[in-house]
């Protein structure tokens, strides 16, 4: 921490977590959200076929992590919709996006350079949101640690975590996946800044909001720039994971795979289904890396 | 000074005719007709009477939804227990015996009359009262809250108007027999964008910013919209009066120009046999976005 004051870092981490969110880093992640609901298949068609719904869709995207919150905490889900000036920012993104003429404004904000300004800014307010998701948690609850943990995951990641809900609006249904079952880049990154931010609050962790705020923006909009200018879907916790997981929950390949590597080798689908029943598989894993040990393992049981 | 005499008095008779209007109590005739029309349109549905004589609970729990749908909605919107609605024992009972005498009176008597058209017409204009009350007082609950919040107010107004619809493919989905490609927020009816005008205009009026009295705006919406009903189910025809509003708006503000003339935006079923030039231009412009976007 002396390290720290002598580079004044302190004060600067204290000066940006005061930073204003409304109405400029509110805009970018309405923007961001609400490009991510335009790349959705089937998204543009619906907003010709029923605006209302692919309004609706939209206002799930921007406050999809309030409504949640507000679930989870026993509040009115519509609680959030009272800041009139909120909501009339998003309606007027999701307008400019879906109907402006000639796509105007979806060509413009799609540019690179600017969409990663736009991402990074996002993360800053996914970061706020993460903390003051906590606070608010621990105020009702001061020792509901999982509780404070569950607030922030969900304030965090937003509409992913519904996102089976939201596309019922939009007429699909796939049960057969969901988000807590393959858990996306942001979501597991809000759930690990929940469980730091949530051990800072309880101070478990010897260091201040202010700057706890600081370095996880930092790292996550790292991350997410680096992730979106490489059009990569891969993570960077995956190699952590990689290490972590077979120790703490037992390899893949291990007792539970001799059992059942004939479902594997039969079986065998994109999400590696049959094996997440069985035994928890690392993440890491790819498809590739799946389909190659069951082809081992069916070759180690023919010798 | 005639004229000015009988102008006074022909506003104090509408003063009075509106305020005795608004304070004309639902229970128990509107309710009635409202719980008439309600189970009646449940057992209208496919396999209901099936259901209603393998099992009871089921179809009296359907029926419930369909009868106080709007009222659990708003509730579960504004964070309160959605089971408020059978705090109001009489009404429960009434919805109740309704529900029993529609699916299993001998012969079927009550659903014979029911099909009868100006038993019919009656009920259904009646309801529509009731849904001018649901609106105002879904607003008047939600302010007691959220004064400014014009968003929750119009949210909830709609809500206890129109809710009903979506809480029955809820009740569905539960059941297994809801499809999600004929979502009805996709399709919107009728009742559900008149919900919708309704909501913004008694919002409009509890803000201050519509220079109409409660009960004026009451009167008037509930005449137009009763009158509406009536008329659409007289000439059995599916477009409203605000059709040609609808199809301005939607040219101008979402683009519905893509669509050809003869179906109407937002009421033409599009379960895969909606207009063939629209789906082709849209999915020329999302097969140019999923370019866009594995570059």
């Amino acid at each position: 921490m002396e390290l720290l004051s002598a580079l004044s870092l302190g004060e600067l981490a204290l000066s940006f977590s005061r930073v204003p969110l409304f109405p400029v880093f509110d805009l970018s992640y309405f923007i961001v959200s609400i490009l991510y609901l335009k790349y959705e298949p089937g998204a543009v068609e619906l907003s010709r076929r029923s605006p209302v719904a692919s309004w609706i869709c939209a206002m799930l995207y921007c406050f999809g992590s309030y409504i949640l919150a507000d679930l989870l905490l026993g509040e009115a889900p519509i609680d959030y919709f009272s800041n009139n000036s909120s909501v009339l920012l998003a309606s007027a993104v999701w307008y400019m996006i879906f109907f402006c003429p000639m796509n105007l404004f979806y060509k413009c904000i799609s540019v690179l350079p600017v969409k990663l300004i736009f991402v990074a800014m996002k993360e800053v307010v996914r970061v706020r949101k993460i903390a003051v998701g906590i606070h608010h948690a621990h105020h009702h609850y001061h020792h509901g640690w999982f509780i404070m943990i569950a607030t922030g995951w969900v304030k965090g990641s937003g509409v992913a975590l519904m996102s089976n809900f939201e596309q019922l609006l939009r007429g699909v249904w796939k049960p057969e996946t969901n988000e807590i079952l393959h858990m996306s880049f942001p979501t597991k990154a809000s759930l690990y800044g929940a469980i730091l931010f949530t051990l800072q609050q309880t101070r478990w962790l010897p260091i201040s909001k202010a700057n706890l705020i600081f370095f996880c923006t930092l790292f996550m909009v790292s991350c997410k720039v680096f992730l979106t200018a490489t059009h990569s879907h891969a993570s960077p916790f995956d190699t952590i994971e990689g290490f972590i997981c077979p120790v703490l929950f037992g390899s893949a390949w291990g007792d539970h795979g001799d059992h059942h590597h004939d479902d594997h080798g039969s079986s065998q689908d994109a999400h590696g289904g049959p094996s997440s029943f069985h035994a928890p598989q690392p993440l890491a894993k790819s498809k590739e890396e799946l389909n190659e040990g069951s082809r081992k393992r069916k070759a180690k049981k023919a010798e | 000074m005639c004229g000015g005499l009988s102008a006074f008095a022909m506003e104090y008779v509408w003063e009075e005719v509106t305020l005795t209007f608004s304070r004309v109590p639902m229970f128990p005739f509107f309710d009635i007709a409202h719980y008439l029309v309600s189970v009646m349109t449940l057992r209208q549905q496919h396999g209901a009477l099936a259901v209603a004589w393998q099992n009871p609970l089921v179809s009296w729990f359907s029926a419930m939804m369909y009868c106080f749908g709007g009222g659990i909605l708003s509730a579960i919107l504004l964070g309160e227990a959605p089971v408020k609605f059978l705090e109001n024992n009489t009404n429960v009972l009434l919805a109740s015996s309704i529900w029993y005498i529609v699916f299993y009176c001998p012969y079927d008597i009550v659903s014979e009359c029911y099909r009868f058209p100006p038993v019919k017409l009656l009920a259904t204009g009646m309801k529509e009262v009731t849904r001018t009350w649901k609106i105002v007082g879904g607003i008047t609950h939600a302010s007691s809250n959220y004064t400014d919040a014009w968003m929750v107010l119009i949210a909830v107004g709609w809500a206890r108007g129109a809710g009903s619809n979506a809480i029955i493919n809820l009740e569905q989905f539960l059941r297994g027999t809801w499809k999600p490609e004929t979502s009805k927020s996709l399709k919107m009816s009728y009742p559900v964008k008149i919900s919708l005008v309704g909501a913004v205009l008694f919002t409009l009026q509890h803000a201050g910013k519509l220079p109409m009295e409660k009960h004026s705006l009451m009167f008037c919406y509930t005449f137009f919209i009763v009158v509406t009903k009536i008329a659409m189910m007289l000439t059995e025809s599916e477009s409203s009066p605000l059709t040609p509003f609808e199809i301005m708006l939607g040219r101008m503000l979402f683009g519905f120009w893509q669509s050809d003339t003869s179906s109407v935006p937002c009421k033409s079923s599009f379960n895969g046999t909606g207009t063939r030039s629209q789906h082709y231009s849209t999915n020329v412009e999302t097969k140019r976005r999923h370019n866009k976007k594995t570059e």
